[in-house]
């Protein structure tokens, strides 16, 4: 059994890393409970951001945060150019799961074939930054991420809660001939969310280079553990994709450092089997 | 001899036999890898498409069996010492076993279907995996195969390898062209298109997609076992991820899921695509080719390449023009004499959802022959009361008995089997299935095992019976409502039940097609069944019944002759209100 | 005439349910559709609510015809719908569902004013707020269904089926409550299968039976007439 400082220091690192489990998972929970529409390419547009940032970052000196800025509008109109294709040929939910999963086979393709399968670091003078708080180390990237993700899960949260606009769409996504019926115009909104969507992995793009090394294959290291992260938490809540990964995360964490890293997957698995199990209508 | 259906078959051997002793041609190993490959994908891909393509129970798992499959062969040779080719059938074994014991738990939930099977088989995978990967069976350093020793079946151990490859894609192919042909796929096709229907019409829906899931797990146990010879090197991370699963769909959408040769079609295209690139140094462009491939696939070509060609054939070939037969039905002109027997004898039964009482105690016969109406106003429990009967929902409390036979307590697949058949409101045809084989299921489920010619002829004469006969190769969705509403008429009538249960039969048609809807209730109940109808045209009812029932609030509330029940003030109050009736 | 309705065709997929029904209401009336079930009640008052299309012939509101008209922009015509069923959304609040109501920007601007009205009409909903529109009673939800509509500040409010599922007395209740939209200054299109009480709220009524109008007129004509009883009891 290991010490408790490992073990306290195995949970924020857990935490942290769920935190970017959690913004994985918002964008897709997004998309997936207001749309109906399973989006694999999820992850592939959060590395093409990565990359985008790391390429601006060591060619071109742009700053993370300058680069942010102009590749998070560029993945939102991506966002709203597949819906379009989506809109236009009447996709289902199967059909969206699988051209979604051939964007992101032709994305990584192109990714490879500009930036090679060599690993890629972006160095940046915060990478090694952290804090210290008592015996625990607390990364600052790491913990910038996890306050981006709660400010943007909260204001997401917020959002559909308080606006007009958010409202329309938890109506929609529960009855929307009747929300058409009191003047919601659900296809102009399904390009909106499909947008923020993508403009939300964008954002988890810019620190995917910030903390991760980048390689192509990693796009789909995550997907099942973001999958099962946007269920626990509950479609379409981004608070409950937030909290569900830092949950995943801590757990994943702490199994790994009582047992061995190589268990990790089997707690985010076991946790998706047991709730589908137990309540089928969880989604 | 029939030039142009033998000769496909004298192809089809010929070339089987040329692909068989390929690796005695003495060609570089290349060629006998790439066609190695294209028979593991063939495999892998018509195995899937067992259960995923015919039931449509999307399965994101195959992984996870074909894992299984290959880590068994690995861990019985290298760590147990038995020889290579006795490991191939327990890998079988092993992943049969464990798709049995997925589907049993997750194919009893009923909820549970769509994109939630496939993220839990993809769950699953992830699982299995990981204890694979955490236990001595792989424990981190992976699995070396070179010492196994191979049986030299073929000059080479490439060959070796081929041939055992080359035997499992054709057992693989037979075993989808007889599921494709038998009454397991006839009932896996239903599932895929309306499970709730099938399983009215008899079709034992869990034992079914049981059964696909062990075989679509155990045919892709035996290939990984054989897979494993082949890769030499096994690691838990290049098995139990996500290229088998996605690969697979993509082979089976692409050539045509439904179809038993299908996948393979699919299979064969895109690993000559794959390989054609690999083999070119471009493996990246190749990939990024076949995801456009099937963007395009799915846009345009939605069912399938194999479809699609079927589809162009058809337009192609000229129609017959068939007769447009209006069939009026006959009706005998005595009246059988309602007999005294109760076909069906409802008892107290109680039905409750969650905290709505739909039916608060039943009770209620009806005769053999007899036409009985089942009225009463909106939320009276009318519906819910065939429904229970059929067995579509079970009961809270009571008893249900049919010809003598207590049914409350079985599953809607056996209430079937015990001559119960109902019809729907909204007509619910197998929508990929023409009128003829609608029929045919209906007729092979719902009667006694008979050879598939007899149970043509006997669907055909129903087809005709309700005047559906120029149709019966046609879609469902090329049929008009009044047509499908007899199509639902034919395929009830097809299982020969004694109690037919029509619901809502006459909603929708016009004054024309209501009349002979009603000559055909009359022609039907001449045949000997007796019916129990659901109708609110109430002026049909009363010219059609012989007893009506009025429910109230869950309740029996008038029996009798329609003109006396629908004359009584009571229920003229419960219609119109009190004011009215007096 | 508020609403003008010609010749009516509409039907589902080719499922035809209702054939060539005209009918008028005008801006202060009260008008009743009676018919038995499976007449086509709600096919013609969703068809006139803009959720499904016609096939065939005219549908004038204040002089715009209306077929050209998309689904979500009837709304902004002055066209609200109580659905049958309610059909609320019930994860949201019961003050969200009445905000869906004034969703457009016309009506959004009077939200707090219309809210209070609607508060006035049915004071529980005041009470009951905050509370998940799926945990009210029937008799509540429909109030909550009564109020959104209201919220739009519409020139006509359809029912469709306003009594279905609820007991006697609050049904009674109900047809108060219609009644009194008309003073708020909405015209009134009700379909209903309870004859007396759409009746008796009624200026004029038809009566619909296997998508057809098989009579129209005064209330207490149609009373007199067999037409009611022979479309509900076929005899």
């Amino acid at each position: 059994m290991p010490s408790a400082t490992l073990l306290g220091q195995a949970l924020i690192s857990g935490v942290l890393a769920g935190g970017m489990y959690g913004l994985l998972a918002l964008g897709l929970s997004l998309s997936w409970g207001l749309l109906r529409l399973v989006n694999l390419s999820h992850f592939a547009l959060a590395f093409l951001a990565a990359y985008l940032t790391y390429e601006l970052g060591t060619t071109y000196h742009v700053a993370p945060w300058w680069s942010a800025a102009m590749v998070v509008p560029a993945m939102f109109l991506i966002g709203l150019a597949q819906h379009w294709l989506f809109d236009r040929f009447k996709v289902n939910e199967l059909a969206s799961l699988l051209i979604t999963f051939s964007f992101a086979v032709i994305l990584e393709v192109a990714i490879q074939l500009y930036w090679t399968a060599d690993y890629r670091r972006f160095e940046t003078p915060y990478s090694t930054l952290s804090i210290k708080a008592g015996p625990f180390y607390i990364p600052v990237l790491e913990l910038t991420l996890c306050l981006v993700a709660g400010v943007l899960a909260w204001g997401t949260w917020q959002w559909l809660r308080k606006t007009y606009v958010g409202k329309a769409l938890r109506a929609s996504a529960e009855d929307a001939d009747i929300a058409a019926a009191y003047g919601v115009d659900y296809r102009k909104l399904a390009y909106l969310i499909s947008g923020m969507g993508a403009a939300y992995a964008g954002i988890a793009g810019t620190f995917i280079a910030l903390i991760a090394t980048l390689a192509p294959a990693q796009i789909w290291t995550w997907l099942g553990v973001v999958f099962a992260v946007v269920i626990i938490g509950r479609l379409g809540n981004p608070l409950g994709a937030l909290a569900a990964g830092m949950l995943v995360g801590a757990s994943e964490s702490i199994a790994m450092a009582v047992l061995s890293p190589a268990w990790a997957p089997v707690v985010s698995f076991s946790m998706l089997i047991a709730i589908l199990l137990w309540d089928p209508e969880w989604l | 001899m029939n030039a142009a259906r033998d000769l496909p078959k004298v192809v089809a051997g010929l070339a089987i036999v040329a692909l068989a002793l390929l690796p005695t041609a003495g060609l570089p190993a290349f060629y006998d890898s790439f066609v190695y490959l294209v028979f593991f994908w063939v495999s892998l891909s018509t195995s899937w498409a067992l259960l995923s393509g015919f039931a449509g129970y999307f399965s994101l798992g195959h992984a996870a069996f074909f894992g299984v499959g290959m880590y068994t062969t690995a861990t019985l040779t290298t760590k147990a010492g038995v020889p290579f080719l006795l490991t191939i059938p327990a890998a079988a074994a092993l992943s049969a076993l464990l798709g049995v014991g997925v589907g049993a738990v997750v194919f009893r939930l009923r909820r549970l279907r769509g994109e939630l099977f496939a993220l839990l088989t993809l769950a699953v995978t992830f699982v299995i995996g990981t204890i694979i990967l955490n236990t001595p069976i792989d424990g981190g350093g992976g699995v070396f195969m070179s010492a196994v020793p191979l049986p030299h079946l073929m000059p080479t151990p490439t060959g070796t390898i081929y041939i055992l490859g080359f035997a499992i894609c054709v057992l693989t192919l037979v075993t989808a062209w007889w599921v494709a042909h038998s009454r397991l796929g006839m009932g896996l096709f239903a599932i895929h298109d309306d499970e709730d229907v099938a399983e009215a019409k008899g079709v034992p829906t869990f034992r079914y997609k049981l059964l696909a899931f062990a075989l679509s797990a155990g045919i892709a146990g035996a290939v990984g076992g054989i897979h494993a010879m082949y890769v030499g090197f096994l690691t838990v991370a290049g098995t139990f991820e996500l290229t088998v699963p996605l690969y697979v769909v993509l082979m089976s959408v692409l050539g045509g899921s439904r179809h038993w040769l299908g996948p393979a079609v699919g299979a064969t295209a895109i690993t000559t695509l794959l390989y054609a690139f690999i083999s070119g140094g471009e493996a990246m462009i190749g990939r990024a080719i076949v995801g456009l491939i099937l963007i395009v696939a799915i846009l345009w070509l939605p069912d399938g390449v194999i479809p699609a060609i079927q589809h162009w054939a058809k337009k192609r070939r000229p129609q017959p023009a068939k007769a447009q037969a209006e069939v009026v039905p006959v009706v005998p002109a005595t009246v059988r004499p309602i007999g005294e027997r109760h076909i069906l004898e409802v008892r107290a039964v109680t039905k409750r959802f969650g905290g709505l009482q739909a039916l608060a105690g039943v009770d209620l016969d009806v005769r053999e022959g007899e036409i009985f109406g089942l009225v009463g106003p909106n939320g009276s429990g009318k519906t819910t009361l065939i429904n229970v009967i059929s067995g579509h929902y079970p009961l809270s409390s009571g008893t249900v008995a049919v010809d003598g036979v207590s049914i409350g307590s079985l599953a809607a697949h056996e209430i079937a089997r015990r001559g119960v058949a109902r019809t729907y409101q909204i007509p619910r045809p197998f929508a990929n299935m023409s009128v003829l084989d609608n029929v045919a299921l209906a007729a092979t489920f719902g009667g006694p095992v008979r050879a598939q010619r007899e149970i043509r002829d006997e669907a055909r004469h129903w087809i005709g019976f309700t005047g559906l006969g120029s149709k019966e190769e046609a879609l469902p969705a090329e049929l008009n409502l009044h047509e499908r509403k007899f199509l639902e008429l034919a395929r009830a009538l097809a299982a020969k039940p004694k109690l037919l249960l029509l619901d809502e039969v006459l909603s929708g048609l016009n004054p024309a097609e209501i009349d002979n809807a009603i000559r055909l209730v009359r022609a039907i109940r001449g045949q000997g069944a007796t019916i129990v109808f659901v109708e609110h045209l109430m002026r049909a009812v009363v010219e059609l019944s012989d007893r009506i029932a009025v429910l109230n609030e869950g309740k029996l509330f008038a029996l009798g002759a329609p003109r006396d029940v629908m004359r009584d003030p009571r229920v003229v109050s419960i219609y119109l209100g009190k004011a009215y009736a007096a | 005439m508020l609403l003008e309705a010609r010749n009516l065709h509409i039907g589902y997929g080719d499922a035809p349910a209702v054939w060539d029904v005209s009918l008028d209401v005008g801006a202060a009336e009260i008008v009743s559709v009676i018919g038995p079930n499976g007449a086509g009640k709600t096919t013609l008052i969703n068809a006139i609510a803009g959720l499904l299309r016609c096939r065939q012939g005219e549908l004038r509101f204040d002089g715009v015809d209306m077929t050209c008209v998309r689904a979500h922009d009837y709304c902004s015509h002055g066209i609200a719908l109580v659905p049958e069923g309610r059909r609320l959304f019930v994860k949201m609040s019961v003050e969200e569902n009445l905000e869906l109501g004034c969703y457009l920007p016309a009506a959004r601007a009077g939200r707090d004013q219309s809210l209070e009205r609607v508060y006035g009409l049915f004071p529980i909903l005041r009470d009951k707020r905050g509370q998940l529109a799926g945990e009210l009673s029937g008799g509540q939800q429909q109030m909550v269904a009564i109020g959104r509509a209201l919220m739009a500040r519409p020139r006509i409010v359809l029912f469709d089926e306003p009594s279905l599922g609820l007991a006697p007395t609050v049904v009674d209740d109900m047809f108060e409550i219609i009644a009194r939209v008309r003073e708020e200054g909405a015209a009134v299109l009700l379909v209903e299968q309870n004859v007396l009480k759409a009746l008796g709220i009624a200026d004029r009524a038809y009566v619909l039976e296997q998508g057809r109008i098989v009579s129209a007129g005064l209330p207490d004509e149609l009373l007199k007439q067999p037409h009611i009883r022979e479309a509900y009891l076929g005899v």
